[in-house]
């Protein structure tokens, strides 16, 4: 079965690594944090949102630990490794170079 | 670091799975609280919040799946749960698993057994530095068909001159002091050994490159430089010997007895240390008769040359060639010596082949014959249980069909399927390995001597390689028959038609190719193995020129060092004397060879008036035989002209003999040979000089080297008229006894009063004596080796070219230690003495002149 994405294929553990480089978010608040950051463009499904980060935790990009939210309630906040801070380093160049391409293949052609 | 990261969370998914399982879903359930709190707060009523969260959400169940599938452990909890389902579906169809399981384990178990052997006596290099490197050369005379004989000493001692191919050259001789049967009496304290010996010189260890484990080995002034008129008294034990016989306490130093003298252990060998596949448990020092040593005609060593590092077998034999070329100019004789062109009957040339060649001989074609119809049953098991699995996999299509429907992928079946075959291989498999150790043992048992380098036959690594692929094999093969051909676009029909619903085209059409290739590979595997009992009942047809029913042998071996003729020619009297005096025992006599598996004397013998091919007054006879009693009448071989030996001839002053119908044509051409004349070489029996003989009498032709090839020439003298005797004969009985009587009687009778100091020793074949489980006795396993064509070639009897020995006197006459050891039974069973003690009943000593060994009862009825 075919995953829903409506992303180019690896932005969405940028997207993630991008988020959670700040502060250590739960999978809710970083769904909501890509959405509100995109002005609504960016509708992360859950169904790739949980994937994706037990993929990067597998890759020890990040590391989770539950913690009690500002309500009280525990949740599963994930956070930045080192080597997922590099991840994330080195995703966000190969980004620009990709983005600054197809712009210029965008704007010439 | 990360890499540890990584492994430590793998094996938490692992380990601890319901604990991650339990966050997953306490993470997924906050995600959807978290969603239905937002439509609440929106202005939703709550009811109808949550259920639009969960519909906006989908199926949680798939996304806890994916999450697992992110985790990278499914494959192992697939396995896991696959390998429990295959066990549980299996235990439900006993009936199945068994006869898959046990089809499988009967294949893979032939397959290796015999792969153990191809690997263990064909493909496993030597247990020596560098095998590749050793040559081993023998004479062949094509033109008497005599073939890997021994050299002659002169000739070694020639071939060593040949430096430019050969690091080092070594020669040895199985024939231990006496040259006459390879096997040696060995007591040490109170425990007399038969044990199996052979002669090496210094170099021969140098070629080997063995190093001693204990003490030192051979030096040149104990072989070849020795000047001793007896050989030097030092010996090497085997690694085994030692430990077996002698608990391997420190022996080196020490005196043990061998044939009668003293000889000191200067040292031990490393294990698994053997020549040759000759089983050596003693090795001695080569020492040769300063006569034997010069004649030309006496081809007693085997030489076996280490290769320089760099020259390649082709270069040695071209170097061989060349020195085969001009041998008789540079020795400056032309009587007897090597050539390249062995036309003549008393020609013969010398061959280089590896010693590994060597050693596994004929037995080549015969064990890669074995792998292929292993490996044909193999495939009627593979075709067979194929049908099988795919008539079940027929009945549970349904099933298969139910789960592609529940979103099973089609991997997935896949890998369940092999899972099953896996699991079903895996049960061969294993039951096939020990299948194949338990055949592998059985078979050296019953086949000791048909098989080269058995001594070290293990299931090792490669083998169990083997039998992983093989298993392997199995499974992947299972696998895909199983699954074969579902397609999922009928999964509605399939699911209406139910279990056992009808197959597709295509199994039908595989289902009967399995049918023809197993029927196919069936009549093949029929046809080989009828045609191998035609043979073999060919073989017991044979009229091999003598009566072989209710015949029994046994032989007696009185070593030379101890024994004169004349006492030796009244020991084995005494014994025939004995054993006509038992009821039931219809005749007994004694002969030098026994028929029909021996190995040629090929003696030169003058004839009156007789001028050979190549114009020499004599010819090469292939067989004596010595005889002792009524020879012809026991054998029930048919003297077609003249008659046999007579009681009146042992008196008369007049010496006689009978030729066959082979040798009467070849020397007399159709005249009548009666009345002839003939001179054979009294040393070849134990008599002082040679005499001429008169023919008396013409015998009809007895098989000699195998039933299925031609009799040679023979001529038979009669010992009683001469008096003497060579140290080994065998006995015959024709007797009408039960089996088990035989065998007491073999022990008691024929050795009871015979000979002073007389000790039993039943041919226990190599090694040590193998103890029986139970009672803790040596055993005897198998008997009659001494006349296998492996033997002969393995003892000091060169193919081609025997002679017996030059006569040494008795160095302590009264205290000979003749051994007589029972070789039982060859025509009837090969194993009439199954197992019995070992030499002990033999140490109790009477008075003198009378020595007793005592019969233990059959221990077979106790077990």
């Amino acid at each position: 079965m075919a995953k829903p994405t409506d992303l180019v294929q690896g932005t969405l553990d940028l997207l993630i690594l991008k988020t959670i480089s700040l502060e250590p978010k739960h999978g809710w608040a970083i769904a909501k944090r890509i959405q509100q950051v995109s002005q609504e463009a960016l509708q992360i499904q859950q169904g790739s949102l949980y994937p994706a980060l037990h993929r990067l935790e597998q890759q020890a990009w990040i590391k989770a630990e539950w913690r009690p939210t500002e309500t009280g309630r525990m949740a599963k906040f994930y956070s930045l490794t080192r080597s997922g801070r590099k991840q994330l380093e080195r995703e966000l160049a190969n980004w620009v170079r990709l983005s600054t391409a197809i712009n210029i293949v965008v704007q010439e052609a | 670091m990360r890499i540890l990261d990584k492994a430590r969370l793998r094996l938490r998914s692992l380990c601890r799975r319901p604990n991650v399982d339990f966050e997953l879903e306490a993470e997924l359930r906050f995600h959807l609280d978290q969603l239905i709190e937002e439509k609440i707060s929106s202005g939703m009523p709550p009811e109808e919040a949550r259920r639009a969260a969960q519909r906006m959400i989908g199926g949680i169940a798939q996304y806890k799946e994916e999450c697992r599938d992110m985790r990278r452990v499914n494959f192992v909890e697939d396995l896991v749960q696959d390998v429990r389902y295959t066990i549980r579906s299996l235990a439900k169809s006993p009936g199945f698993t068994g006869v898959v399981v046990a089809t499988l384990a009967l294949g893979i178990g032939a397959n290796i057994a015999i792969f153990t052997i191809v690997h263990g006596v064909l493909l496993r290099p030597l247990d020596y530095p560098k095998p590749d490197q050793l040559m081993y050369l023998t004479a062949e005379a094509p033109a008497i068909g005599g073939t890997r004989s021994a050299l002659s000493a002169p000739e070694y001692i020639e071939f060593r001159q040949m430096d430019r191919s050969f690091a080092e050259v070594g020669a040895y001789s199985t024939g231990g002091t006496a040259y006459t049967t390879g096997e040696v009496n060995l007591t040490a304290g109170d425990r007399p050994l038969r044990v199996r010996s052979i002669s090496v010189d210094a170099h021969l260890l140098k070629a080997l490159s063995i190093q001693p484990e204990q003490g030192r080995f051979l030096s040149d002034e104990e072989t070849a430089r020795w000047t001793g008129t007896l050989p030097p008294p030092i010996a090497i034990l085997s690694h085994e010997l030692w430990r077996t016989a002698f608990g391997g306490r420190p022996l080196v130093g020490q005196k043990v007895e061998i044939d009668g003298r003293p000889h000191e252990i200067v040292g031990i060998m490393p294990p698994g240390a053997d020549v040759m596949d000759n089983h050596t448990q003693v090795w001695l020092p080569l020492w040769l008769h300063p006569n034997m040593a010069r004649q030309r005609e006496a081809h007693v060593l085997y030489v076996i040359a280490r290769l320089k590092d760099g020259v390649t077998a082709k270069v040695a034999q071209t170097e061989l060639s060349a020195f085969l070329e001009n041998w008789g100019d540079r020795v400056g004789t032309t009587d007897h010596v090597p050539t390249n062109r062995p036309l003549r009957s008393v020609d013969h040339t010398l061959q280089l082949r590896s010693l590994q060649d060597a050693i596994v001989g004929n037995a080549s074609r015969p064990i890669w014959v074995l792998q292929a119809a292993v490996g044909f049953v193999l495939l009627i098991v593979c075709a067979n249980l194929a049908n099988l699995v795919m008539a079940r996999a027929g009945s549970r299509r349904r099933e298969f069909v139910l789960r592609t429907a529940l979103g099973a992928s089609r991997g997935r079946l896949l890998r369940q399927s092999l899972t099953e075959g896996a699991v079903m291989s895996g049960a061969g498999g294993i039951l096939g390995l020990w299948l194949a150790s338990a055949g592998v043992r059985a078979l050296i048992r019953a086949y000791p001597a048909s098989i080269p380098r058995t001594s070290d036959l293990t299931i090792d690594l490669p083998v169990l390689l083997v039998a992983l692929g093989l298993s392997t094999g199995t499974a992947l093969l299972f696998g895909f028959v199983s699954l074969g051909r579902r397609r999922t676009s009928s999964m509605m029909t399939a699911l209406k038609e139910g279990a056992g619903a009808a197959s597709g085209a295509w199994r039908h059409y595989a289902r009967r190719g399995l049918v023809v290739a197993q029927v196919a590979f069936a009549v093949m595997l029929v046809i080989g193995a009828g045609l191998l009992v035609r043979t073999v009942y060919n073989l017991t047809r044979i009229d091999a020129g003598f009566d072989r029913s209710r015949l029994v042998t046994f032989s007696m071996t009185l070593p030379m060092a101890n024994s004169e003729p004349d006492t030796r020619a009244q020991a084995y009297q005494r014994v025939l004397d004995r054993l006509r005096s038992v009821p039931g025992v219809l005749g007994t006599v004694a002969m030098s060879g026994l028929p029909p598996n021996r190995t040629p004397d090929a003696i030169a013998t003058p004839i009156e008036n007789y001028t050979s091919d190549d114009g020499r007054p004599f010819e090469i006879i292939d067989y004596y035989q010595f005889v002792m009693g009524d020879y012809f009448g026991t054998m029930g071989i048919p003297i077609v002209a003249g008659r046999g030996f007579e009681r009146t001839d042992n008196a008369s002053q007049g010496k006689v003999a009978i030729v066959n119908e082979t040798l009467a044509k070849r020397i007399w051409k159709g005249q009548n040979p009666i009345g002839r004349r003939l001179r054979p070489p009294g040393g070849s029996f134990g008599a002082s000089d040679d005499v001429w003989h008169t023919v008396i009498g013409v015998a009809k032709d007895v098989r000699q080297r195998g039933v299925e090839r031609p009799a040679g020439t023979e001529l038979y003298v009669s010992l009683d008229q001469h008096g003497v005797s060579p140290p080994s004969m065998n006995v015959v009985m024709r007797t009408t006894l039960p089996r088990a009587a035989i065998g007491r009687i073999c022990r008691t009778r024929a050795a009871t009063g015979s000979h002073r100091h007389l000790r039993c020793a039943l041919l226990h074949g190599y090694g040590a004596p193998a103890r029986d489980r139970h009672s803790g006795r040596p055993r005897c396993s198998s008997l009659p080796r001494a006349h296998t064509d492996h033997e002969a070639r393995a003892s000091g009897h060169g193919d081609g070219y025997h002679h017996w020995p030059c006569r040494r006197p008795c160095p302590k006459s009264a205290d000979c230690v003749p051994a007589v050891w029972c070789a039982a039974d060859r025509y009837r069973d090969d194993r009439l003495c199954d197992r019995d003690d070992y030499g002990r009943g033999g140490r109790r000593q009477l008075s003198p002149g009378v020595a007793r060994i005592t019969a233990r009862p059959e221990r077979r009825a106790q077990r």
